[in-house]
């Protein structure tokens, strides 16, 4: 374990740097100190909150230099494709190729925060009809225009049907622009019906088998274009192989959420947290080094529980947080306001559950590309939260709503409402834009309001 | 006989009306204001005005959404929590081009048929559906062939009736004093401006839209809005069609429905390039909804593709405070055409 737990800032992380490094801490390939990725004009880590372990550095330093690792193999003749919308299933396939780095060009959505809108991304978005009434998510068409962000794939893979209409419109007006995709059709999940074969998927939703089939059948596509594009046949060993490296990260993130969920302190921050979920959606384009981050950060974890240490005060107020926030800051913010995270839903949680092993592969990734929490209905989505925040002991919950994103609007009062239905715990809605500067008092005074409620029922019904 | 709502053009009003009961497709009035909806952002209007219709509607035995859009997809969580209607969520893909989605919207329209005897339809024979489409598909033929008879209001409204009531109601021109004056008016105003009405489906009271264009010196000759041309199948093909009437209808509708939600939307600009040709028109009013992403994007794309002047007004769904300003925006249109 590294020094007594705490959050710092950027400055205080370059001392700390110094201080790792004169002990002689591993630094891999990409380490090296946090400050420098501000020369990259990444201007928002001023003003963040890290937590001060090395785990954390490695995270933060193999989440800031994916563009570099893109780029290299490209250099390396390895075949790029980015894989939009899935969340954590066409990766999967991806990365069981010998040649193959996958991304999500989606991810661009935090780059008008990461960079104080200083790329200019979401005017290019602007000036190709893609306005703020569209999710961040839009950062992306002004990534592809520079193409400074990442470097162009060799390949476009994007799942529609029951996607979000956002990305379904910036998506073809990214075709239209030149740049191919291979759709591929996600069905809207639907429960079976009496005369159907139900299968289980992995998170506990069900579906009608021939749902489950066709998806199948759809990933088979996908599958054919990715060996045609590489060369190389992808059979069901390699596939299960990968799933198994897949597997390693999900249940790697299952015991560290565990841990920074329940443990008595919480033992890594709230933005280190939504990091490393994240990586499991496309392993941030290295697919062994994310196991290796991971590792490290549930060892440091487990080390602070074990020790009873952590970087949050013991009676924090504990919040269940719905959506990812376009400003990272928001994160912080509730630890500030003397809250902790206690369960999430970032849109994908189904990257997240262990694909089953006991199934032909491609039958196994479409029952977890069914398990998409977005591709079925808000309230089985609400579900979902409602048992986390059982398993987890939420005491409330905070919706984040992306601006402009067409399922918020009307699944957040679904969720609210069936959320209250089942546990009586207050609910909150903030809309969080990429910068939240100009409005910091008012979704600061929303969070100390909502931790207030919490302590006042605390205090009215003491467990 | 109960009645199904819907307002999906993806949805078959003959597989309805097959299973002996009545299909009416919905055209929502000006935005209404829905439970705790109302005062949420981010909702297309269409979307809370169709919500709106089908709460409040107590001739409905059941209503059908289908899945085009995220905002419908979602409407549906609203219809089945809040609604006393039985409600069934059509799965129509947006992919078009494999064997593997056209199947699986025939197995929609099967799955439809299940819901529909649950709610009081029966099984259909093949033959009874056949001949179900055929008279509808005569119906469509009537109504496309009064076009030039009537004036663009009109003819929308037909097609609009035609969907609420099915053929029985509207679609032949069998009032001999209409066609005369129709043919009169079609005589009278040869020299409009011809327009086209690109976008997604109007609510009732957006008809007068028709008639600011007319009285500004121009003629809608494309309605290419959900609710209107666009929005009807393709002809039937009546060859073999005891058979498998089912697989023909699937064709129809998927196959000959030219949608935004489509990806790719390709086979929308070639329904569009031909038909802007084929009816000479000279410019485009895009119509659209706020927060309606598929067809907000769908502007740079048109603006890119289709080389006309476009005419884009997007509209919070409350017609009566935005008409004087729509008004004022197609005269000032008309006047660049003109
Ligand atoms: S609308 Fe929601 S699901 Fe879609 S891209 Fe934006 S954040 Fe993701
Ligand atoms: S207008 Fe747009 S958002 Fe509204 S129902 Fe149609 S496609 Fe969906």
């Amino acid at each position: 374990m590294s020094d007594a737990p705490k959050r710092i800032t950027l400055e205080q992380w370059d001392l700390q740097y110094e201080k790792l490094r004169v002990a002689g801490a591993f630094q891999p390939y990409y380490g090296g100190p946090l400050s420098r990725h501000l020369k990259d004009g990444d201007q928002r880590l001023l003003k963040l909150r890290y937590d001060n372990s090395a785990a954390a550095l490695r995270l933060w330093n193999f989440l800031l230099t994916e563009k570099n690792r893109l780029r290299e193999a490209r250099a390396e003749g390895k075949r790029i494709v980015g894989t939009m919308k899935d969340l954590g299933t066409v990766p999967v396939m991806a990365y069981s190729f010998d040649n193959v780095v996958a991304f999500y060009p989606d991810g661009a959505w935090w780059i008008p925060c990461v960079m104080e809108l200083s790329a200019g991304l979401l005017e290019i978005a602007d000036s190709l009809g893609i306005d703020e009434s569209f999710c961040p998510v839009r950062a992306m068409l002004g990534a592809f225009v520079t193409g400074a962000h990442f470097p162009l794939p060799d390949m476009l893979v994007c799942s529609v049907g029951a996607t979000c209409d956002d990305f379904s419109a910036i998506a073809q007006r990214l075709e239209g622009l030149g740049h191919p995709i291979l759709w591929w059709e996600m069905p809207h999940r639907r429960n079976p019906e009496p005369d159907e074969t139900a299968v289980t998927l992995p998170g506990g939703f069900s579906a009608p088998k021939r749902q489950v089939e066709f998806v199948q059948s759809e990933l088979e596509r996908v599958k054919t274009a990715l060996e045609e594009l590489t060369g190389e046949r992808l059979d069901a060993e390699k596939l299960s192989a990968g799933i198994k490296k897949a597997n390693q990260v999900r249940r790697c993130l299952s015991e560290l959420r565990h841990l920074a969920f329940t443990a008595q302190r919480c033992p890594v921050p709230a933005l280190e947290m939504l990091i490393a979920e994240m990586l499991a959606i496309h392993f941030c384009s290295d697919r062994r080094e994310t196991i290796a981050v991971l590792g490290e950060l549930l060892d440091e974890a487990k080390a602070r529980v074990q020790a009873s240490v952590g970087v949050l005060d013991v009676d924090a107020a504990r919040i269940f947080w719905v959506n990812p926030v376009a400003d990272l800051q928001v994160m912080n913010l509730l630890e500030d306001c003397g809250g902790r995270i206690c369960g999430t839903e970032y849109l994908f949680s189904h990257a997240l559950d262990e694909i089953p092993e006991d199934l032909p592969p491609l039958e196994a990734l479409a029952q977890m590309a069914l398990a998409d929490p977005m591709a079925g209905s808000s309230i089985d989505r609400a579900e979902r939260i409602c048992a986390d925040i059982k398993m987890y002991g939420a005491e409330a919950v905070l919706i984040s709503r992306i601006p402009g994103a067409s399922h918020c609007a009307l699944e957040g009062q679904v969720i609210a409402e069936i959320v209250q239905e089942k546990f009586d715990i207050p609910v909150v809605e903030i809309e969080v834009p990429p910068v939240t500067d100009s409005m910091r008092p008012t979704v600061r005074t929303r969070l100390e309001a909502l931790v207030e409620t919490v302590e006042a029922r605390r205090r009215v019904a003491p467990k | 006989m109960r009645t199904i709502v819907y307002t999906c053009p993806y949805v078959p009003a003959e597989w309805i009306a097959a299973h002996g009961l009545r299909p009416s497709r919905v055209m929502p009035d000006s935005v209404g204001s829905v439970f705790s909806l109302a005062g949420r952002e981010g909702v297309c209007p269409y979307v809370r005005g169709f919500i709106a219709e089908v709460t409040k509607n107590d001739r409905g035995g059941a209503v059908v959404v289908t899945t085009v859009c995220d905002q419908m997809r979602r409407a549906f969580d609203i219809v089945t929590r809040k609604c006393e209607l039985p409600a069934f969520l059509m799965n129509v893909p947006n992919t078009w081009q494999s064997a593997a989605v056209q199947e699986l919207y025939t197995d929609e329209l099967r799955r439809l048929g299940r819901f529909l005897i649950r709610h009081g339809g029966k099984s259909p024979s093949n033959d009874a559906l056949a001949a179900i489409m055929l008279e509808y598909d005569i119906a469509r033929t009537s109504i496309f062939a009064a076009r030039e008879r009537l004036s663009a209001r009109e003819y929308a409204e037909r097609i609009a009736a035609f969907g609420r009531d099915g053929p029985s109601s509207s679609c032949v021109l069998r009032d001999a004093s209409c066609v005369e004056r129709n043919t009169q008016y079609a005589i009278r105003n040869t020299r409009y401006v011809p327009l086209a009405i690109i976008g997604g489906p109007l609510m009732k009271q957006e008809f007068r839209i028709f008639d600011i264009v007319a009285e500004s010196g121009g003629r809608i000759v494309l309605d290419a809005t959900e609710t209107g041309e666009r929005g009807m199948c393709a002809p039937l093909d009546a060859e073999g069609l005891r058979e498998d009437p089912l697989s023909k209808l699937a064709r129809a509708y998927f196959g000959g429905i030219q949608d935004v939600s489509r990806r790719p939307d390709s086979e929308l600009y070639d329904w569009f390039e031909e038909k802007l040709t084929e009816r000479a028109v000279r410019g485009i009013i895009f119509r659209r909804y706020v927060w309606c992403d598929m067809w907000h994007a769908e502007l740079g794309r048109l603006k890119d593709l289709i080389d006309l002047p476009v005419l884009d007004i997007d509209t919070a769904g409350d017609f009566e405070s935005e008409e004087n300003r729509t008004a004022g925006r197609i005269g000032a249109f008309m006047e660049m055409l003109q």
